[in-house]
């Protein structure tokens, strides 16, 4: 990378600009490839809170997002 | 709800599908459905709308100048491409796993309020509708199977959709192209 090109870089990613944008576009990456992910483990049968334990979240949490909030009093595995 | 159509209608649907990816638009609507009836000139559908003035490229070209081809749900490849990340190389990935256009869309919740991947892109309700009318229209017909000319039929009876005022700007007149379509499914 030549000297100006570096200098340029350099000077974006101090911007606050590209570095918000950058972490919008991260966010909602991770949220679809989320969506993907869960759904594709609850398609092979994989169990709410096997798929928290692996997320890091709690069974709760996972399951409030992507069920809904349906048959939380319900017994599930 | 696809069991009775034939091949044509069939891949007129899959054609609406496609063409609903190609322009990245989040929902296959009425106007993706016109689209792709039209995509294979050698339907009945398409060459009844080329007799009354509408083909493909001026259909393609309606619904580019009304919806844009870039929604606003589009991830932004300049801004991963500055904390090095190439969102080509993760969708790469990503759609030899879960299919093309796997990363196009948002989750969005269904019916049920279930959050679902926007990994299938969704019909929207009046595209529903349309395909449900043409089911209709071949029980009324008595023709035993949905071709891809009942889709038309379905487009023209809905009539409220992008597709139908694309027709109507084409100067496609309803009524007679109804009458032709039925003709030459009968």
């Amino acid at each position: 990378m030549s000297d100006t090109a570096q200098l340029a870089n350099d000077a974006g990613s101090r911007d606050p600009a590209t570095g918000l944008r950058a972490v919008r576009a991260l966010r909602l990456l991770v949220e679809r490839l989320e969506a993907l992910q869960v759904e594709n483990a609850r398609t092979a049968g994989w169990s709410w809170q096997d798929i928290a334990l692996l997320l890091g979240v709690s069974r709760q949490a996972v399951h409030k997002k992507y069920a809904g909030g349906r048959g939380l009093l319900r017994r599930e595995k | 709800m696809l069991e009775r159509f034939t091949n044509e209608a069939r891949q007129a649907v899959d054609l609406a599908r496609e063409e609903a990816r190609r322009l990245r638009h989040e929902h296959v609507g009425t106007e993706h459905l016109l689209l792709g009836l039209l995509g294979r000139p050698e339907t009945l559908s398409a060459q009844v709308l080329g007799d009354h003035g509408l083909d493909h490229d001026q259909a393609s070209a309606a619904v580019t100048r009304v919806l844009g081809t870039s929604p606003v749900g589009d991830l932004d490849a300049d801004a991963l491409e500055s904390i090095g990340i190439d969102l080509s190389t993760v969708r790469e990935k990503i759609e030899s796993v879960f299919g093309p256009g796997a990363l196009d869309r948002d989750p969005h919740r269904d019916h049920k309020g279930v959050l679902v991947s926007g990994r299938r892109i969704m019909f929207t309700r009046r595209a529903r509708k349309v395909l449900e009318l043409a089911v209709r229209e071949s029980i009324a017909m008595q023709s035993g199977d949905i071709r891809d000319g009942h889709v038309l039929l379905g487009l023209i009876r809905e009539g409220e959709g992008l597709a139908a005022r694309i027709m109507a700007d084409a100067g496609v007149d309803f009524p007679s192209l109804t009458v032709e379509v039925r003709r030459r499914l009968t």
